[in-house]
């Protein structure tokens, strides 16, 4: 059974094979076939459609983006939490004992992360402008 | 060859360990945070594997939690160092030195 | 479970509360909070379903004891006092006074769940509710270089000690299976060999040996205690050591009580060298909270005594002692938040004639030196009494013990020196650079009266504070 496993990999193999060999033999080739140029500054200038670059190639960001990320990963990971109860909920919710549980803690749940939300709405952290 | 539960773990003890170096030995405070998140991962690593091989689901309903505690560390963390480095104009241990003895 | 959804709702309230204050009346909302923890604490003794004393939640991971109703009430009266000090340090806050006080009460909120966690799961959540809300709360002076640089460093090796604790939980699930705290015990014993599960456990220790500032943890300490702002700092040292002392006994002596006993000379040489660390290191400070930082290394040593001596009168010993080190270190804070309001730094020299400046505070600060370094009738004497009672006891079995009850006084003798450099800089020194008089407001001085009754009833009657410590430490008993 391990034998035919190992074997369904057997494509990605080659395909790996394949890739790594084309890289480096089309190097190689070029090595051995081309001309050596000559380095020079214009040269070595980014390519922008014939106009000489202007300022930094990299550009830099405004630290808005930083902000609104930090607050996109922590409402996106917080939603982790919605799986898990998701799969027990159905079963929670059929006994008596433990429906109010269930529906309670998640309510409450929501009710913070709504408050947080509030808080960075009221602080303008979604604003881009300014 | 069958990977089994001790090949998990000598993974996720040398993620530790490869973790633990890059807080000792680096210089500069992202990389010094990456790898602490390196060190988070190689324990959610050891979790979700024993928790895979013991049958038991706990341990991923615990990854779940260290995953967003560490998400809210990381926020605070960045911003921390992000504002560290707007008043120093660096992001290096070395330049941590206002207060001593 | 009730003061704890109260507490978070009070925070959450506290937080969006900021939107809709006035800004000049955003300083005193402070003081509601303030009344709205002391109601819960008033409730807490009526027993109205907010600390009950038995039961538990979550399936087992939350317990209701009379060690978590303890430390709840211990928490409690901490927030309390620092929220006061909070409210009078709101000035030197540059944004968001409103968003200070919501994160201790979101810190005290995890304490009080730190204070019940009966799991591994909600002992993480919760020292992690603690920890990362002080990354904050220690770097809330943007403007000050030395606060970020205490925040970055509490928060890299904050991060750091996270991680072993993490690893050190997966270790411990992963060889037993179990993550509450009682079903681990009843399996403990067969793993005692497993050296998995023993690096496990001791990992999850250097966790905690971080929170509480233990050899050789403690090296965050120092810096961060100079860098916060003085009211983290005095909720650093009362609320984040005692979380860390209610979850490392909660596991020394509920999880792993085979293992414990096997460790007793481990922990006879952590508390014996956090002891001489935080005493010698204390000696040439200048900076009065820096020296704080160091003595509190030193007190973790003395508390440590306790968790070493594996008996439950060590353990009531180091509950007392808790409660003792909570009025006196927040009476210590305070008076340096009031001191230093117009300084930039906190210099020894800062303190120079303030028996003129304010009679009240010179006071209070010498009855809290007086009280840290041990002399009757004070709260601290009575406290180190019983840790080297509870030491001695254990002699006959392991004379470790005999050596550690020796280190110990040794430590007491050499912080008689630093202790006493901060009294004689009050009342003897050469030139007091302001001689001005330092206005007190009228709730300043409550909680400085209430440090002072604290310390002396600890001290004077400690016999009803002895029961109550007795009885939350009868849970280990068992």
């Amino acid at each position: 059974m391990e034998q035919s496993q190992l074997m369904q990999y057997l494509p990605v193999l080659m395909l790996i094979v394949v890739a790594i060999g084309f890289a480096a033999g089309t190097l190689t080739i070029s090595v051995f076939l081309g001309q050596s140029a000559k380095r020079t500054k214009a040269k070595d200038m980014a390519y922008e459609c014939g106009a000489n670059p202007i300022g930094e190639n990299t550009p830099r960001f405004s630290i808005k983006f930083h902000l609104v990320a930090m607050l996109f990963i922590l409402f996106d990971i917080e939603v982790v939490f919605l799986y898990p109860w998701a799969v027990v909920y159905r079963d929670m919710l059929a006994d008596h004992a433990t429906r109010n549980l269930i529906l309670g803690s998640m309510i409450s749940f929501m009710f913070i992360l709504f408050a947080g939300y509030l808080y960075a709405l009221k602080k303008k952290a979604f604003d881009w402008k300014n | 060859m069958h990977a089994g539960l001790e090949h998990y773990l000598t993974v996720s003890f040398l993620l530790f360990s490869l973790g633990l170096l890059g807080v000792i030995l680096r210089r500069n405070l992202l990389v010094i945070y990456m790898s602490l998140e390196l060190m988070l991962n190689a324990a959610n690593l050891a979790l979700v594997s024993f928790s895979r091989f013991n049958d038991n689901l706990n341990g991923q309903v615990l990854v779940f939690f260290i995953i967003t505690v560490a998400a809210a560390e990381v926020s605070v963390g960045l911003a921390l160092i992000v504002a560290l480095y707007r008043r120093r104009q660096s992001a290096h241990v070395e330049d941590l030195t206002t207060m001593k003895l | 479970m009730t003061l704890e959804v109260c507490v978070m709702a009070l925070g959450v309230v506290l937080m969006l509360a900021d939107f809709w204050l006035p800004a000049d009346r955003k300083k005193f909302a402070g003081y509601a909070a303030v009344a709205a923890l002391a109601g819960l604490l008033f409730l807490s003794f009526g027993g109205c379903g907010c600390c009950s004393l038995s039961g538990t939640a979550f399936n087992g991971m939350f317990v209701e004891d009379g060690l978590a109703v303890f430390f709840k009430r211990f928490f409690l009266i901490a927030a309390i006092l620092v929220l006061f000090m909070a409210v009078e340090f709101s000035d030197r806050i540059a944004g968001g006074v409103s968003e200070y006080y919501s994160l201790i009460v979101f810190a005290l909120s995890g304490m009080l769940f730190a204070a019940s966690a009966n799991d591994f799961t909600m002992l993480f959540v919760s020292i992690e509710l603690i920890t990362i809300t002080f990354y904050i709360l220690t770097s809330f002076q943007r403007g000050r270089l030395v606060s970020l640089e205490a925040g970055v460093k509490y928060l890299i090796l904050g991060a750091l000690s996270s991680s072993f604790l993490v690893f050190g939980i997966a270790l411990v699930w992963g060889t037993t299976g179990k993550l509450n705290f009682n079903e681990l015990a009843a399996v403990a014993a067969q793993f005692e060999s497993n050296k998995i599960f023993l690096i496990g456990v001791l990992f999850i220790l250097v966790g905690l040996g971080f929170k509480i500032a233990a050899f050789p943890f403690q090296i965050w300490a120092p810096d961060v205690y100079q860098g916060a702002p003085t009211p983290t700092t005095a909720f650093l040292a009362v609320g984040s050591k005692a979380a860390g002392f209610v979850l490392l006994l909660r596991v020394l002596f509920t999880a792993v009580p085979t293992v414990t006993a096997h460790w007793a000379n481990l922990l006879i040489v952590i508390s014996g060298i956090t002891i001489l660390y935080g005493n010698l290191c204390a000696l040439p400070q200048r900076n009065l909270k820096r020296l704080l930082g160091y003595s509190s290394i030193a007190h973790a040593g003395y508390l440590l005594l306790g968790v070493a001596a594996l008996s439950t009168s060590g353990q009531s010993a180091l509950l007392y002692y808790l409660a003792g080190y909570l009025f006196t270190v927040c009476a210590a804070f305070t008076v340096i938040c009031l001191v230093t309001r117009h300084l930039d730094n906190d210099d020894l020299s800062a303190l120079a004639g303030l028996n003129r400046r304010s009679p009240l505070l010179a006071a209070t600060m010498t009855l809290a030196m007086v009280s840290l370094a041990g002399i009757p009738p004070l709260a601290g004497f009575f406290g180190k009494f019983l840790l080297l009672k509870s030491v001695l006891e254990q002699g006959a079995a392991n004379p470790g013990y005999y050596c550690l009850a020796f280190t110990a006084l040794a430590g007491v003798v050499i912080s008689f020196y630093y202790y006493f450099g901060v009294i004689r800089a009050i009342y003897w020194s050469k030139a007091a650079a302001d001689v001005s008089p330092i206005s007190l407001s009228g709730p300043i001085k409550v909680a400085l009266w209430i440090c002072i009754a604290g310390m002396f009833w600890l001290g004077l009657f400690p016999s009803k504070a002895l029961n109550l410590a007795t009885e939350a430490a009868s849970v280990f008993a068992k």
